[in-house]
């Protein structure tokens, strides 16, 4: 599916991403994790892919094995990596904190793989996530 | 609470703090998801909260809003609490 990148279009992006993950026969407390992560990467990819346009996101899945399912989340915008970001400090006290940071560490801790390409102008973030881990 | 509604909470939050609230308990025993734009919003009002020397106060996390928080190491970051009533009475 092809979609608008803005905040807007989370919620028929998630729905889309759910039938894949009934399709992986993913247990329910996985896919809340999936949709946290998903919400992560389309976020990412609305807030520094097209920092000043208006873009697009496509979104395919597709079931690999039972019990699995693979997500890639692609635009055409500025070429960024999330996977390459410095780790966020986490003993940093409350006043030191920086609001934001945190989206790419839930991704990278919850998802079973994340991996980039740059491709022919297209970031691509691939999604594995499994139902066991 | 996710990138849509998380604004939502901090411009709630921000009209309070503008009436001269300097604490609030948040009662999150209902919340079911969280993303990193919901942890923005709580940070965001915390900082505010803190630097008029109160709190934000958060209470009964359950779940995968429990396991974010702890991910992000923002469980021993807030006050947290496992009931509204030791919230409400807390630091």
């Amino acid at each position: 599916m092809t979609m608008a990148a803005k905040a807007a279009s989370l919620k028929a992006i998630l729905e889309f991403v759910r039938k894949g993950a009934m399709e992986a026969s993913l247990p329910e407390s996985r896919i809340g994790e999936l949709e946290l992560v998903i919400e992560e990467i389309v976020m990412n990819a609305c807030n520094h892919a097209y920092p000043d346009d208006a873009g697009v996101v496509t979104i395919t899945y597709s079931v690999p094995t039972p019990g699995e399912l693979s997500v890639e989340v692609a635009d055409q915008g500025v070429e960024f990596n999330p996977l390459t970001a410095e780790p966020p400090d986490l003993t940093l006290d409350l006043g030191r904190r920086p609001i934001g940071g945190l989206g790419i560490l839930l991704m990278k801790t919850l998802a079973t793989s994340l991996t980039y390409r740059r491709e022919c102008g297209w970031n691509r973030l691939t999604l594995g996530i499994s139902a066991g881990s | 609470m996710d990138a849509e509604s998380a604004p939502q909470f901090e411009q709630k939050s921000n009209a309070c703090i503008e009436e001269g609230v300097t604490s609030l308990v948040v009662d999150l025993g209902a919340l079911t998801y969280i993303s990193s734009m919901g942890l923005r919003s709580f940070i965001s009002v915390a900082k505010t909260l803190q630097d008029k020397g109160g709190a934000l106060r958060i209470c009964r996390l359950t779940g995968l809003v429990k396991q974010v928080f702890e991910i992000t190491g923002l469980i021993s970051t807030f006050p947290i609490y496992e009931s509204v009533e030791s919230a409400l009475i807390g630091g």
